[in-house]
């Protein structure tokens, strides 16, 4: 380790040797216990997940009995069928995958857009543009779900897929966040393209576009994740159970009398499964896409 | 920045392409943000129920109420003591694990993953999953402590222990998330500055006061940032977990607003509560940029 | 030019709005003779299948009315309902809450009309007179009937008789006396104990505090909107059983409804005062359950009955339909099938015999005489439970002192329901 390298040296001429053979022994015990508490850290962080696994395989009285047990003693899938029976699950999924899908792929293309004029074009109110934006970030939902619900309904998109999508197809984070990125490109190549020729639009599609995928990329893993785990907002636009999304239907298993735990987990698990799925198959992708959006944040 | 217009295209200003590029952005802004923001405003100058004809005018009267609500004061202490420490917390916390993680080998990679699982799920069921794994007769986490002869802890029942509680699962669900962010921002700091601190005598702790943490800034203030938003806007996991209690010492302003609007169906007094809310996250947010910032990006 | 960029995209969102806008509004819900109705509920939990299999029974023998219920949690519910209503869009029916009295809100602002057309005798109309006085009394205002009785649930006290035998006692308590004492034999461990005698909730649960004032004929509030929580028989009954809870530790302290439930069903308790739903949960886990009535005091036989209204929409086309609806629903034929479904009582107090076979169901309903709501026929019924009750009830269980308590809750309600005493 260069630390080492760096520091033995200097100290070297001060302490005598027996004690730089100790001081060794003990930079490395250090070591090897951040090592042993980073792991036990980092285990403690997926224990409720395996646990929540755990329960809804069980059966009720083996999660009574024996609370300390991660994995169950007594299997059962009667959680899992519960949820299978009462909810119609491909059509969920369906729902899901297109309010989650399709509001990220308009939003991507809102975003960069805006994102675009306020980067690279100039024009009066661009601050002004920019300080409202960013000011819609602070607002929370419940302040504003009343008067966005009658918005939807007087539009006639109650229950709809376009009502679930199109109010939620621009995202101030994500224009933010895509500002930023923009901002970093050099503007050699613009120049060039408008030298030869191109309006807005082309240097637009041509150049910043295809130079963004990175930021894109992230945007969309955030998105998309954020949006397939909303449960309040599909709850609020759909009343019918056809037209929910998964995590919504799931609050259809808590209630005040009586808990079925296992179906509750079960519904849990299988609200979480897509996107763990996805991120334990492309977990780089998913940590460099979040991670670029720290890129000259 | 020179402009040359091409030969061919019309004489166009700059600025009014930008708003057509600007436009759908901003009109659903404006339809579905702005407007019913707006709309909230007016609602808190009146008295005022859904489905009434008419709503009486109070000026500030809701506003008059609010100062002298208790409750109020109560909700607003809970929701600052969370964003801070929660804040705090989880950035401290994610710039230590950053900085330690920061060569990507595949137990890094393993552990980096690990931290940012959680917030791959959703709020709601952390919420349920953890009030479950809290609970005192069937929950992990009290039988472990029990076999380690830790003892017993009422964690959401206890006055004293709900809110750290609920603390310690905010700092467990974004941390990954801050760690990620400033792990980029790590890496974009030069390596031959560390050289030179290096040579320059400078320890552990000296090359992380004069490389690192300058290096983080910009990072850091989003990071910083944007983890105070999401703790001034504490709801999901107090509605899942405490509802608000025991005895009021969980309940946030947005469980407090969600409570006068929703359950009172009171919604003058909530929207008043909201834009109260929306005026603390503007300035908060304004002072922690003009206090952290270096360089002006705008 | 500029001038015409910009108009184009202001008209083109206008143009989306006005599409929108048309658009909005009516669906054609009857077609060939067929009435659709919705119906919008709460019910989330376990006995969500009982509901359905009703709703399906009702479709199978009404072929001109078909009723397509809608389940969202309660509080989404709440949230919806209002403006839905408001806006003359919104299902024909409605349970608007768990809580009898939310209907007050609706009365309110003119949202739902009054049952009356529909009630009299017979099975095509709503049999009011078949329903329990204080169920009838609290779905009422200025004389008319609001809302029918969607279902009807009644406390007794759930038990494990394994422990019982355990400590030697052979019955259920039937005295407020033995009660207690067998609350404090059965809790085993002094201070952390690992069997607890009674498991008590304070919060998001169905209350069970109430029971314990009225057992001594004490009370929270009286018919005219007084606080009576702070006069003697009240807190007599609550400081005896803050000490039995703080002291003796008979019951964990800030459970939910849920904890409770998990409490007993994990057989770490050995009594629980619940509702119906819960039986079915208990037997699952194991529990050797019996049931009994809740104990008397010298208040007399009582319990606590909770039961979830339902509501017709003014803004309904097929209100006569809708009120047909609820005849059947509330009708002999349905309550029995609903009894046996969900092991709930019957809304009826003239089917004793229909359910007796039921032994269940018969204790629920042999509850029902002596059964009281919980905060009846007040408005401001949320605050009082949300603000003053709930708390209150978290404070004396943590030791602050129960008179004190009593006195500022007392004048909190009273300044709420503007009682002058």
């Amino acid at each position: 380790m260069s630390t080492e390298a760096a520091t033995l040296p200097v100290l070297a001429q001060r302490i005598p040797t027996p004690v730089r053979h100790v001081l060794r022994i003990a930079q490395r015990l250090g070591a090897v216990l951040s090592w042993a508490a980073l792991t036990v850290a980092a285990l403690a962080m997926l224990v409720p997940f395996i646990w929540m696994l755990g329960v809804a395989l069980r059966t009720p009285a083996d999660l009574y009995a024996h609370p300390a047990s991660l994995w169950p003693h007594q299997w059962s899938l009667a959680g899992v069928s519960a949820i299978a029976r009462d909810l119609p699950f491909g059509r969920l999924l369906l729902n899901t995958f297109v309010f989650a899908g399709g509001t990220t792929l308009l939003l991507l293309w809102f975003d960069s857009m805006t994102a675009f004029a306020l980067a690279r074009l100039r024009f009066r109110g661009r601050s002004v543009v920019l300080f409202i934006i960013i000011g819609t970030l602070m607002v929370p939902f419940q302040v504003t779900i009343i008067p966005v619900f009658l918005t939807v309904f007087h539009l006639g998109w109650l229950d709809t897929y376009q009502g679930l999508i199109i109010p939620r197809a621009t995202s101030a984070l994500g224009i933010f966040l895509l500002r930023q990125f923009f901002l970093a490109i050099p503007t050699d190549l613009d120049d060039a393209a408008r030298i030869d020729g191109a309006n807005n639009w082309q240097v637009y599609r041509r150049i910043i576009l295809p130079l963004s995928k990175p930021a894109l990329a992230s945007l969309f893993v955030i998105q998309f994740m954020a949006l397939w785990n909303d449960f309040l907002w599909p709850l609020v636009i759909t009343s019918q159970i056809e037209m929910r999304t998964l995590p919504a239907a799931l609050t259809l298993f808590q209630s005040q009398g009586g808990v079925d735990h296992a179906a509750l987990m079960a519904g849990a698990a299988i609200s979480i499964a897509p996107l763990a799925i996805a991120f334990l198959l492309a977990q780089r992708f998913f940590i460099q896409g979040v991670a670029s959006t720290g890129v000259k944040n | 920045m020179t402009v040359t217009s091409p030969p061919h295209s019309r004489r166009r200003p700059r600025w009014n392409s930008a708003w057509l590029f600007m436009a759908p952005s901003l009109i659903l802004i404006a339809v579905f943000i702005l407007e019913p923001i707006l709309q909230t405003g007016w609602m808190s100058l009146h008295e005022w129920t859904i489905g009434e004809d008419s709503h009486k005018w109070l000026g500030v009267g809701n506003y008059d109420r609010l100062f002298g609500d208790d409750r109020f004061w109560n909700a607003l202490r809970v929701t600052a003591e969370y964003t801070v420490a929660v804040t705090v917390l989880q950035v401290g916390l994610a710039v230590s694990l950053a900085v330690r993680l920061r060569r990507t080998t595949w137990f890094t990679t393993f552990v980096r993953g690990a931290f940012f699982f959680p917030a791959v799920a959703s709020l709601a069921v952390i919420g349920v999953v953890w009030h479950f794994l809290l609970d005192p007769q069937i929950g992990l986490v009290d039988a472990w402590l029990g076999a380690l002869h830790l003892g017993s802890y009422d964690f959401l029942q206890s006055e004293a222990l709900a809110l750290p509680t609920l603390i310690a699962v905010g700092v467990w669900k974004y941390l990954g998330f801050s760690m990620i962010v400033l792990l980029a921002g790590l890496q974009e700091i030069p390596a031959h500055l560390y050289e030179a601190a290096t040579l320059d005598g400078a320890g552990r702790l000296g090359r992380l006061r004069h490389v690192t943490l300058p290096g983080l800034r910009q990072t850091l203030l989003f990071v910083i940032v944007i983890a105070t938003i999401n703790g001034l806007q504490l709801f999901d996991v107090v509605y899942t977990m405490t509802g608000g209690g025991p005895v009021f010492h969980t309940e946030s302003i947005v469980m407090y607003l969600y409570q006068q609007g929703f359950v009172y169906f009171d919604l003058g007094y909530a929207s008043a509560i909201a834009w109260v809310l929306f005026v603390i996250i503007l300035v908060v947010s304004a002072v922690q940029l003009r206090v952290l910032r270096v360089n002006d990006v705008d | 030019m500029k001038a015409i960029v910009r108009a184009t995209a202001v008209l083109g969102a206008a143009a989306l709005l006005a599409a929108g806008c048309s658009s909005g509004g009516s669906t054609d819900t009857s077609t060939g003779g067929v009435t659709k109705l919705t119906l919008w509920t709460g019910f989330t939990g376990p006995d969500r299948p009982a509901y359905d299999k009703l709703i399906a029974d009702f479709n199978a023998s009404h072929p001109n009315i078909q009723v397509t219920m809608d389940v969202q949690p309660w509080a989404t519910l709440g949230q919806k309902l209002p403006s839905a209503w408001a806006t003359g869009q919104g299902p024909d029916l409605a349970t608007p809450s768990s809580d009898p009295g939310s209907i007050y809100q609706y009365i309110k602002t003119n949202s739902v009309i009054p049952l009356d057309s529909g009630v009299g005798t017979g099975d095509a109309k709503i049999n009011a007179s078949a329903f329990p006085t204080a169920v009838d009394k609290a779905f009422s205002q200025d004389g008319k009937l609001y809302a029918a009785p969607a279902n009807l649930a009644t406390l007794v006290l759930y038990y494990n008789k394994d422990m019982f035998s355990a400590a030697g006692i052979t019955d259920a308590p039937k005295t407020l006396t033995d009660f207690q004492a067998d609350a404090v034999k059965l809790t085993i461990g002094g201070d952390k104990p690992t069997q607890y005698g009674l498991s008590l909730a304070d919060h998001q649960t169905i209350q069970m505090w109430p029971i314990l004032q009225w057992m001594n004929g004490g009370d929270i509030v009286d018919t005219k909107g007084c606080a009576q929580i702070n006069k003697p028989a009240s807190v007599e009954a609550l400081k005896s059983w803050t000490d039995l809870v703080i002291n003796k530790h008979i019951s964990p302290v800030g459970q939910t409804g849920a904890d409770a439930d998990t409490l007993f069903s994990a057989k770490k308790a050995a009594m629980e005062i619940n509702g119906p739903w819960a039986a079915a949960g208990f037997q699952q886990a194991g529990v050797n359950l019996g049931i009994a009535q809740v104990p008397v005091g010298p208040g007399g036989p009582v319990t606590l009955a909770s039961s979830v209204p339902m509501l017709v929409a003014r803004s309904s086309k097929h209100q006569a339909q809708a009120l047909e609806f609820l005849a059947w629903w509330t009708g002999k034929t349905a309550q029995t099938t609903f009894a046996q479904a969900s092991g709930f009582p019957p809304v009826r107090t003239d089917m004793t015999d229909a359910v007796a076979a039921n032994q269940t169901v018969a204790q629920f309903a042999l509850a029902l005489p002596n059964a009281k709501l919980y905060l009846p026929g007040l408005t401001q019924f949320a605050q009082i439970d949300n603000d003053i009750y709930v708390p209150f009830v978290g404070k004396i269980t943590r030791g602050s002192d129960v008179q004190k308590e009593a006195d500022s809750a007392a004048s909190a309600i009273n300044a709420l329901t503007g009682c002058k005493s």
